[in-house]
């Protein structure tokens, strides 16, 4: 049964509001585990779903709830260090949200109806809402007002879109079940205008989630306002699941003979994105947003790369892996550059090495994986991306493409010495303890990183060129 | 012949210009709460038959759109003790006058398409699309945080009332789960509503500026 997955954490996360803070920690870490090892389990005996019409096990959900299940197990570990030192009110609120919020993000990655699928993203939306809304703070308060209002209104144009759907379906008359995987089989009989508008509409409404300008605007104060675990979750995981509503549509899209319709779009409003955030990653003064604009970017730099298709697609999803594993790790360091400087603000922050020096390494191999430096996989991922867009002929858009990450590479550079090599203004008092379970999670995920650069499973290669095949454009 | 849905629907585009009109609370929340069921009851008179089933999920859909959802946002207003919404960005003349072209572009744009076949009625795309772009608009064109929230409802009732004809292909589990999510979606929004009241004066979203770029 492989709805199990996403049950075991809807029920933890119901016991967990309930249960006193210690055993509401142990209970987040088990359950992370155990969530690890069904995942484990789903690659090697690929179980049938007892809803085979609302959930089944395809390419791009694999990959992304292989990524949601390790990161979680590793932030759930960071997480019971980090509540020991932060100063939440309600622990088992944050707990119980951080564990709904997995169980509906790995819902999403199941999902193959196309309502269903809706549901689970809105559903996302709404356990997350408290986790950003943790410290109480007039600026959390408007993160997370901001967060849901402009979230679920633009999810209602993805459910706007999903009705679109079944009306190409009824002018085309088609008769099959309102999945993904039927409509990408029947997807030659859908009515090309009416699925036009329904990619418009999907594309706009789990756009908005994935953080792609001009929607984006929700994102850098969601990301910047949450607990540093709940950030690393909402920028490693979250983005992708609204990424695989996009994808999926795609999917219907290149079967149906349109690809070159949803490929503009996505190319045109990942361009959009990685602009947007190199003008303001460059003016940037606090860390904690700098970080938020760098998903906005990458989600860009994976909407271009979907778009281009082919190779560029292989490169965009080797680029969500490594995006979520490098992206979540930074953002737990940055909890901990927080809890040593009690600052957000980059010229608060100087001389890392000599007081945080563990965090410091994770700092800077994470700024460099997110980068693009090589050997780390955003590299081999942006290069496939720019070889697909120059093979389809798109030159005028890699080479915006190539200026933007140039912009984004300087103006992380900068923020990155100014706060590593930096003085800082005033004498720091109290020393941060590097606890191993505060710095080895993001060890982790970066080794992960760079592991997957070096050596990479065949049945991983397999499921990403799987995912990617079903994208047009030539390999 | 005029379908018998036609003349619920003619209400309901009424009630869209109602809603542009009005700076009171109640009125706004009880305009909301007709056009939810508005939506809620639109396939009971589009189906030709319907089991006993259809009927309980249509009662338990009303009640939801048209009791639940509304008396959950009139509770916080209670809370609050705030009776106008006079934070606005586009005036009420302007905006009846945008409503009046709305309602004559939806019905234009409805022929267009041409999908009577489909719903048989005649008022069902423009109501439609009249409570989606409706909703839109307040969203931009007020500030207060109730509205935002009906008018965020109201748009959610246009799609359902959209989706109303072409729902052969769904199933009533999943409509649920929809309306569910909505529900929470409003709960969560109310709770967001008080909290800005205790930190603010009052519920103007302008005040939400700090962390502008």
């Amino acid at each position: 049964m492989l709805e199990i997955i996403f049950l075991i954490p809807f029920v933890t996360a119901i016991a967990a509001f309930f249960l006193p803070r210690t055993a509401g920690r142990r209970l987040m870490v088990i359950t992370g585990i155990i969530h690890l090892f069904f995942t484990a389990m789903i690659w090697i005996n690929r179980p049938a779903a007892m809803f085979p019409g609302y959930f089944g096990i395809w390419s791009e959900g694999l990959l992304s709830l292989t990524v949601i299940s390790l990161l979680f197990c590793l932030i759930s570990i960071y997480t019971m260090e980090y509540l020991k030192h932060s100063h939440i009110q309600h622990e088992n609120v944050f707990i119980g949200s951080l564990l709904l919020f997995l169980s509906t993000m790995t819902m999403v990655t199941l999902s193959d109806h196309i309502m269903v699928m809706w549901i689970a993203i809105e559903a996302t939306t709404l356990t997350s809402a408290p986790l950003i809304f943790t410290h109480r703070t007039p600026r959390s308060l408007e993160a997370t007002w901001k967060y849901v209002l402009i979230c679920s209104v633009g999810i209602a144009m993805a459910l706007l879109g999903s009705v679109l759907i079944t009306l190409a379906m009824d002018v085309g008359h088609v008769n099959v079940p309102v999945s993904f995987s039927e409509l990408t089989g029947a997807a030659t009989q859908l009515d090309p205008v009416w699925l036009k508008a329904a990619f418009v509409f999907i594309f706009v409404g789990y756009g908005t989630k994935m953080g792609l300008a001009p929607m984006h605007t929700w994102l850098p104060d969601a990301h910047s306002e949450a607990p540093s675990p709940a950030s690393a979750m909402l920028s490693g995981v979250l983005l992708n699941c609204a990424y695989l509503g996009i994808f999926k549509t795609n999917k219907i899209m290149v079967a149906a003979g349109l690809g070159n319709f949803s490929g503009t779009i996505l190319m045109v409003f990942g361009l959009m994105s990685i602009m947007a955030a190199a003008t303001f990653i460059i003016k940037q003064t606090e860390y904690k947003r700098m970080l938020a604009y760098s998903s906005i970017e990458n989600m860009g730099i994976i909407a271009f790369g979907t778009g281009i298709g082919g190779i560029g697609a292989y490169g965009a999803i080797l680029c969500l892996i490594h995006h979520s594993l490098i992206k979540s790790s930074l953002f737990l360091t940055s909890g901990n550059i927080h809890s040593g400087y009690n600052s957000w603000f980059i010229d608060q922050i100087g001389r890392l090495p000599r007081r945080m020096p563990k965090t410091f390494v994770a700092f800077l191999a994470g700024f460099a994986g997110i980068a693009g430096f090589p050997p780390f996989g955003m590299f081999i991922g942006e290069m496939l991306i720019i070889f697909g867009g120059f093979r389809a002929g798109h030159y005028a858009m890699i080479a915006i493409f190539i200026l933007s990450l140039c912009f984004i590479f300087a103006g992380l550079s900068n923020q990155i010495i100014k706060m590593s090599f930096g003085d800082v203004p005033e004498e720091i008092k109290g020393v941060f303890h590097e606890k191993a379970s505060l710095v080895w999670p993001q060890y982790a995920l970066l080794l992960t990183s760079l592991a997957l650069c070096v050596w990479m499973p065949d049945i991983l290669y397999q499921t990403i060129m799987d995912a990617a095949m079903a994208m047009s454009g030539g390999f | 012949m005029i379908h018998s849905v036609d003349i619920l629907l003619s209400f309901v585009l009424l009630s869209v210009l109602f809603s542009f009109g009005t700076s009171r609370l109640v009125v706004m929340i009880r305009i909301v709460a007709f056009q939810g069921v508005a939506a809620a009851i639109a396939p009971f008179f589009l189906e030709h038959s319907m089991s006993f089933g259809g009927i309980v999920f249509t009662m338990s859909i009303l009640s939801i759109r048209g009791i639940i959802i509304p008396w959950s946002i009139y509770a916080v207003v209670k809370k609050i003790g705030i009776k106008r919404a006079l934070e606005i960005n586009v005036g009420y003349n302007a905006s009846l006058f945008f409503c009046l072209l709305l309602i004559v572009s939806a019905q234009m744009l409805s022929h267009k398409f041409n999908l009577s076949d489909f719903t048989g009625s005649k008022l069902i795309v423009s109501a439609a699309i009249s409570l989606i772009v409706a909703g839109l608009f307040l969203l931009m064109a007020r500030r207060n945080a109730i509205v935002m929230v009906l008018a965020y409802i109201m748009m959610e009732n246009g799609i359902s009332l959209l989706g109303a004809p072409l729902s052969a292909g769904a199933h009533t589990i999943v409509e649920f789960g929809i309306l569910l999510d909505v529900l929470a979606g409003v709960m969560i929004m109310g709770i967001m509503l008080q909290s800005i009241q205790n930190k603010y004066v009052n519920l103007d979203t302008a005040q939400l500026r700090k962390l502008k770029e």
